[in-house]
This record gives structure tokens, C-alpha cells and sequence, in this order.
């Protein structure tokens, strides 16, 4: 009788459970699942036991506390006696900040690059190929090492170079003429938002206008006039910024006003830009030559003119190939601002290593790679929404 | 008397020769002769300014008095013949393999000769029995090429012609070596046997065994890089593998793995390894920061990996998987015998990139307290008082070493891609 009900359970339709596909699909995906999460769960378990075992620091608790370290450039006012998370936003500002200007510089030189690279002019594109040949082949920390030796052996202060009254650079840095803001700063800064939407529906309006009926519409000239023009009447009107030129004050002759760029961050700045933008070049070389040479001959053959060709025909296709590499170049980029920590400049890093004297290390470098996670998680949400968009439309 | 047919009209001459070549190239219009004087000047000026400073005002002192020091950093003076020996072994391997695969090996086979050739020749500080032993590695490439049996399809070469006789009994002694996969049998034998002439051990006379913390140099960051990739490939296989398999967990596991190193610097992970790793082995047991720096490099390795994997995985026709399934493969069969290694044979020049970048790469263990070249740069510079003004030389040599490798490496990978035939068949 038992063994009547066991043969049923383990027979179905008279095929045997070790036999049953579905029963077999099962079994896998469960010994599959348990063998997995017990592999990391010893792992963890093992960590926290030996943590705890050898008495090493760890948790969450010193960041309320003060930091007392000092930060040597910071984007918002901070001081020692500023808690250790606000030391830590202020590192990962600065990280921001290098990247944030790194992509942008690094975009346009490479680009400037890698056209030059395409250029019928032979001695142009063999020093753009030399360009891009010598800097990506050499790692990005001894770049900056060179770099920093570079701004080190500048001359001090009072013996810099100036040019032109305005901007100094010695070894104390790079020293720009900057703009301060004024009272009607804000009301300027909305004013000029709404020019730049207005610009962008002109540009989309004009642009589709052209495609459409092929009649000239300029909507590049006609979308920078309506930004630029708006801004600048009300730049007139409000009078919301005022130039602050740098100048050498007092008796150690120290530069006082102005955009400062210190020696350290300069050096980072560059090597940043540089390396990244011999990847970049390539990037766009490969994406305008990807575009078929028929595109451009039959472009012109319906009787476009080459800007036109270039910007309806060439340029939207390459952007297509161009994108999604040059976004993961913008996460190196990011990624590699964290080589800041070997010439001195405070990024998240470098500040969370000098804060490991006294904080928990592997806390500290828990919350640094969760931010590094979250800004490469923000780069890919941005991939990913231009590949949405440039997804072929059903006609 | 039929007509002579008149001779065709010469082109004429600026269109032709040097002068076309130019107006062609560089003159081709006013804005191009713009661009082409502007180019030509400033080149002039840096080419200038550069030559004038690394001749006449640089102080190479700093290089030349200590070459051994960047090459294989601390490694004692009394061992250097046990690395010359490492040398010699791997120019027999690449003469080997240059007469096995001479489309993809031959390239290396030069550029590692041209290099035991440079530093062999180049006045520096280096005793002479040194140099003989680097130049010595020149005739040990010919050797390993004249000792390894052509392969059969390739038929007689010019060596056969000429030699043929008196080489017949010695290759057939040699005959187990003629296929690829006994080849990489015994490249495997001579990296162990690499490894322990580097190492030494313990009671052997004439080996004694070297404290791994003075490895460094440029040694250290070719030996991590080359066993970063080694070791990285089967690892990156299984993730990539996991990553496409449909057991939930586990292809969430591998992708969760794979993308939280691939999003975080290879720097944060060295720290964490310097900090969480010692304590997944048992407390007395005090290893050794290289083997942490090998481990971290392995791990971030084999995340790109895993991903240039899946890359030549997905690469792989469709039809290929089909005709799989139609001549009955289980799923694994098809997996491992037929999209693997096609898969696999699609990454060879992906391969070779993730090398470079990882050559370059391995620079950042100073930041785990290792001298590699760049740290002994570095210490060369800020510890001594006497070359404290030498930091533009120093990181220029430095440059040099590293961009003669990743170029070169990346030249050749580029040719060899024409050659293995990736990508067209």
C-alpha cells in the first residue's frame, strides 16, 4: 500500500521523476541557487566573523563625528571640524568637478582630434594619429606624475608668467579671470533657461522644417541667436555678473580673486583630458568613417550642399556608432579621476584614504565604491535612454 | 609600314612624382597650405625645444646608474643570472612558436629581440656578463626556431632547403613538439619553470628563495599583467557563461560580480583587497602584498573578460547554434564544443587590448606599497635628495619603457588580426 503511494508520487505518466524534465529544470535552478547564495553567505560570514574576531574597526557611526583632516581645495566651505560625511561630499565634489570639466574638455579636444586625424591634409592627420598613438599608450599615472613635475618646476609667484595682466601661472597654480555673481544673478540665470528651451524647440521646429520641405531654414543660426541674444539683453539690463580679475596683494605676494585652478588639480585637469581624448578621437574616427561612403554620394547627388550633408546625412549616423562608446569613456574618465590620490589632489579617494588613519577603512571604502557604483549607474541611465532614442522607428 | 601609335602623353609634372605627392597631400588649397605651414612650425618648434633639452640639457644620470633598479626593482644582484636564464627560456619558447604560427608569433619574436638587443647595446651601467646574457637571448630565438618541426601543411620551407639533412634526426627527436597543443604543454612547463627560477626554493643550492616584496620594477608589472590575463580567462569564461545561463541566481550573481568592478576604480579595489582579503585566510598566515596585487588584478581582470567572452559569444552565427541543436547536441554540448570556442577564437584581439590595458593598469599597485616601475620612479625621484630636479627624466624614461610595450603590442595585435583571418570567416 506505502509503496503504492511512493511509486505514484515518483512516477508521472509512467516516466520517473529523475527523468521529468520539469522535475530535472527544477532541481538545477534549486541546487544551482543554494550552491550560489551559501558560496557568498560563507564568504560574508567568514569576513564578519574575522572582523570581529581580530578586532577590527568597523561600522557606520564615525561619520557624525568631526573629521579633523584638513581638505585642501573644496567647492563648498569646509572645515576640519565638519563631520567626516560632510567631508566626504565635499571629497566627492571635487571628483565631480575634475570629471565634470574632464568630459567636457576631453570631448571637445577629442573630437577636434579625431576630425583632424580624417583630414586630407597628410601633415595634420599624421600629428593627430602621433597625438593619439603616444598618449593612450602610456598609463594615465605617469602622465600625471609628469604633469605635476611639470607645474612643480614652474616658477613661484612674484617671478610667474602673466599674460596679458589677467591670468598667472606659477607653481601655485593656474589663475583665471572668473565671473561674481551680483544681485540679479538668478533672474539672469532663469532668463537665459527659458532662452535655451526656447532655442531647443526653435532648433527641432527649423531642423524638422528643413528635412521635411528642403527649404533652407538655418535653424543652427536661428537657435544660437534666440539663446545668446536672450541672455545677453537681459545680461545688459540686470548687470548680474562682474569680472574678477586675479591680482598679487599683500607682502607674500599671494593672488588673491579670479577662478583658481591649483597646481595639483591642473595637473590631474590635463592628464585627465589628454589621455581620455586619444580614446575619444579614435571613437569619432571610427564612427565617421563607419558612415558608407554611398550615404554622402547620394546625398550629394540629390543635390545637398556638404554642411547639409553633413549635418541631415554623415553626422546623425556616426552619432549612432559615436554615443555609446564615448559614454563609457566618460565613466573611465570618472572612474580614473580616482589616480588624483597619487598627486595630491583631494578627490573621494585620496580623502578617504588620509580619513583610514583614524576612521574605519573598510567602511570608508565601502561608502567610495557604492558612490563610484552610483555615478557609473548614472552614466548608464543616460546610454541607455540615447539608445532608446535612436532605436529605428517603425516607418 | 602600320602606323606607330604616338606615345601617350606624359602627365604632367605636378601631378606626378614628389611635387604632385606634396601638392596632393599638403597644398591642395590655400586653407590646406595654411594648415600645413602652421602644423610644420609648431612641430619644428617642439621637435627643437624637445631634442635641445633631451641631449644637451637633461641629466640622464638618474637612468643610466640605475637601470637594474627599474627593471627587476629589488631583486638580489646575485640572482640576476636566474632571470637572464627566464629570458633565454622564453626566447627558445618565442622561436618556437614563430616556426609554428609564423604569421602570428614572428612579430613578437622580433620585437622581444629588438628589445634584448636595445638593452643589451645601450651604454648604461650593467656588467658585461649581463649584457653577454641578454644578447645571448638573439642566437636562443634562431635556436628554438631551427629545433621546432615546420608544421606539415605549410610543406618545405627555405630552412628544409638548405639544412634539411642535417636537421632530420634532431627534429625527429623533437616530433612530439609538432602539434599546438603539446606546444602550449610545454609553454605551461617553462612558465612553472619560470616561476621557480623567479621565486627559488627553499634548500635547493644556487636557488635560494627570494622574499616576493622585492620583486618590482617593470618585472612586476609585465609578470602581474601577463598572470592577470592567464589566470582571468577561465574565470572571465565561467561569469560570461553564467551571465548567459537561465539559472536566475546564478546570472544575477555573475552580472551583479561583473558590473560592480567594472563601475568602481581598479584602486578602491586594491584598498579593499589590502584590507578584507588577509582576513579569508587564516590569521598566522601572513601572504604576501604581490599575491594580493595578483589576486585584485585576477578579479577586476576577469570582469572584462567575462564580458569581451559573452561579446564573442553573442558574435557567434546563429546557424552555428542551430545546426547544433539539429544534429542533437544537448544544450552544454553545444555551449562547450561549438559556441565557446568560436566564441573564444572572436576575442584573440581583445584579448591582446585587455593586456595593454591591464600593463597599464598594473601601475597602480604602488598603491599597495609594491615598486613597480613607476614607484621606483617615484622613489628614485622624491627619496633622493641628489635627483630631486630629475622628475621630468625619470618619468619620460618611464614613459618610453611603457609605450614601446603597449605600441608595439597593440601594432602587432593589430597585423596578427589580418593574419588569424578574425572576423571573416
Amino acid at each position: 500500500m506505502t509503496a503504492n503511494a511512493v511509486t505514484r508520487l515518483l512516477y508521472v505518466q509512467g516516466v520517473p521523476i529523475w527523468r521529468n524534465v520539469v522535475a530535472l529544470r527544477w532541481a538545477v535552478q534549486v541546487v544551482s541557487a543554494v550552491v550560489v547564495l551559501a558560496t557568498i553567505a560563507l564568504f560574508l560570514l567568514n569576513v564578519a566573523r574575522e572582523i570581529e574576531a581580530r578586532d577590527i574597526p568597523f561600522g557606520f557611526s564615525f561619520l557624525q563625528r568631526a573629521a579633523q583632516i584638513p581638505i585642501g581645495e573644496a567647492v563648498i566651505p569646509y572645515q576640519p571640524s565638519d563631520s567626516y560625511l560632510y567631508g566626504l561630499v565635499v571629497a566627492g565634489l571635487n571628483t565631480i568637478r575634475a570629471s565634470v570639466l574632464g568630459v567636457i574638455l576631453a570631448t571637445a579636444i577629442g573630437i577636434l582630434i579625431g576630425v583632424a586625424r580624417l583630414s586630407p591634409n597628410w601633415l595634420l592627420s599624421r600629428m593627430a594619429l602621433v597625438y593619439i598613438e603616444v598618449f593612450r599608450n602610456i598609463p594615465l599615472i605617469v602622465q600625471l606624475l609628469f604633469w605635476l613635475t611639470i607645474v612643480l618646476t614652474l616658477p613661484k609667484v612674484a617671478e610667474g608668467y602673466v599674460i596679458a595682466d589677467t591670468v598667472f601661472i606659477n607653481n601655485s597654480g593656474l589663475y583665471l579671470p572668473w565671473f561674481e555673481a551680483q544681485d540679479g544673478f538668478w533672474p539672469w540665470a532663469l532668463i537665459t533657461a527659458i532662452g535655451l528651451a526656447l532655442a531647443v524647440y526653435a532648433f527641432r521646429r527649423l531642423n524638422r522644417r528643413e528635412t521635411e520641405t528642403g527649404k533652407q531654414s538655418y535653424p543652427l543660426i536661428a537657435a544660437a541667436g534666440i539663446a545668446i541674444g536672450l541672455s545677453l539683453v537681459a545680461l545688459l539690463i540686470l548687470g548680474p555678473l562682474v569680472i574678477d580679475i586675479p591680482q598679487v596683494e599683500g607682502r607674500f605676494s599671494r593672488l588673491q580673486g579670479g577662478a583658481q585652478l591649483s597646481g595639483s588639480f591642473a595637473a590631474l585637469l590635463v592628464g585627465l583630458v589628454i589621455y581620455t581624448s586619444a580614446f575619444i578621437a579614435e571613437i569619432v574616427r571610427a564612427g565617421i568613417q563607419s558612415v558608407g561612403k554611398g550615404q554622402t554620394e547620394a546625398a550629394r547627388s540629390v543635390g545637398l550642399s556638404g554642411m547639409l550633408t553633413l549635418r541631415h546625412v554623415t553626422f546623425p549616423q556616426a552619432l549612432r556608432v559615436i554615443i555609446p562608446p564615448l559614454i563609457s569613456q566618460f565613466l573611465n574618465l570618472t572612474k580614473n579621476s580616482s589616480l588624483a590620490a597619487a598627486i595630491g589632489y583631494p578627490d573621494l579617494v585620496s580623502v578617504a584614504n588620509t580619513m583610514t588613519q583614524i576612521a574605519p577603512a573598510i567602511s570608508l571604502f565601502m561608502i567610495v565604491m557604492v558612490s563610484y557604483l552610483s555615478m557609473s549607474l548614472v552614466y548608464s541611465l543616460i546610454g541607455n535612454l540615447y539608445n532608446r532614442m535612436i532605436r529605428f522607428k517603425a516607418a | 609600314m602600320t602606323a606607330r601609335a604616338a606615345p601617350a602623353p606624359l602627365p604632367p609634372a605636378t601631378t606626378v612624382g614628389l611635387v604632385g605627392w606634396l601638392r596632393k597631400n599638403l597644398f591642395s588649397s590655400l586653407g590646406n597650405s595654411v594648415v600645413t605651414v602652421v602644423v610644420a612650425v609648431v612641430l619644428a618648434w617642439f621637435v627643437v625645444n624637445l631634442g635641445g633639452w633631451v641631449f644637451f640639457e637633461a641629466d640622464w644620470t638618474v637612468i643610466i646608474s640605475r637601470v637594474p633598479l627599474y627593471i627587476v626593482g629589488l631583486y638580489p644582484y646575485e640572482g640576476y643570472w636566474r632571470l637572464a636564464l627566464c629570458l633565454l627560456l622564453i626566447s627558445v619558447l618565442l622561436g618556437m612558436s614563430w616556426r609554428a604560427w609564423p604569421n602570428a608569433a614572428r612579430r613578437f619574436a622580433f620585437a622581444f629581440g629588438a628589445i634584448m638587443l636595445f638593452v643589451g647595446v645601450f651604454p648604461h651601467e650593467m656588467a658585461p656578463l649581463h649584457r653577454a646574457l641578454l644578447l645571448l637571448n638573439l642566437p636562443f630565438i634562431g635556436l628554438g626556431y631551427v629545433l621546432t618541426p615546420r608544421p606539415a601543411e605549410a610543406g618545405p620551407g627555405r630552412l628544409e632547403a638548405v639544412a634539411g639533412d642535417a636537421l632530420a634526426p634532431v627534429l625527429e627527436r623533437l616530433a612530439f613538439l609538432s602539434t599546438p597543443r603539446r606546444m602550449i604543454v610545454a609553454s605551461l612547463v617553462a612558465l612553472i619553470l619560470i616561476m621557480i627560477l623567479i621565486l627559488g626554493i627553499a634548500g635547493v643550492p644556487g636557488l635560494d628563495p627570494v622574499n616576493p616584496a622585492d620583486l618590482g620594477g617593470l618585472m612586476i608589472n609585465l609578470l602581474l599583467a601577463f598572470f592577470g590575463i592567464v589566470c582571468s580567462l577561465p574565470i572571465g569564461i565561467g561569469l560570461a557563461l553564467g551571465r548567459r545561463s537561465n539559472l536566475p541566481i546564478l546570472k544575477v550573481a555573475c552580472v551583479i560580480f561583473i558590473e560592480v568592478i567594472r563601475g568602481v576604480p581598479l584602486i578602491t579595489l586594491l584598498f579593499m583587497s589590502r584590507h578584507i582579503l588577509p582576513l579569508t585566510f587564516p590569521e598566522d598566515l601572513n601572504i604576501d602584498r604581490v599575491y594580493l596585487a595578483g589576486i585584485t588584478i585576477t578579479i577586476f581582470s576577469s570582469a572584462y573578460m567575462a564580458e569581451n567572452v559573452r561579446g564573442g559569444m553573442a558574435a557567434v552565427q546563429a546557424g552555428q547554434t542551430e545546426a547544433a541543436q539539429a544534429l542533437g547536441l544537448r544544450g552544454w554540448q553545444t555551449t562547450l564544443l561549438i559556441t565557446l570556442p568560436q566564441g573564444l577564437r572572436n576575442i584573440i584581439p581583445a584579448i591582446v587590448g585587455q593586456f595593454i590595458s591591464l600593463f597599464k593598469d598594473t601601475s597602480l599597485v604602488y598603491f599597495i606599497g609594491m615598486l613597480d616601475l613607476v614607484e621606483m620612479g617615484r622613489v628614485s625621484v622624491q627619496g633622493n635628495q641628489e635627483f630631486i630636479d630629475n622628475g621630468r627624466e625619470v618619468y619620460l624614461f618611464i614613459a618610453l619603457v611603457f609605450w614601446v610595450f603597449c605600441f608595439s603590442m597593440s601594432f602587432i595585435s593589430r597585423r596578427i588580426e589580418g593574419a588569424l583571418g578574425v572576423g571573416r570567416r
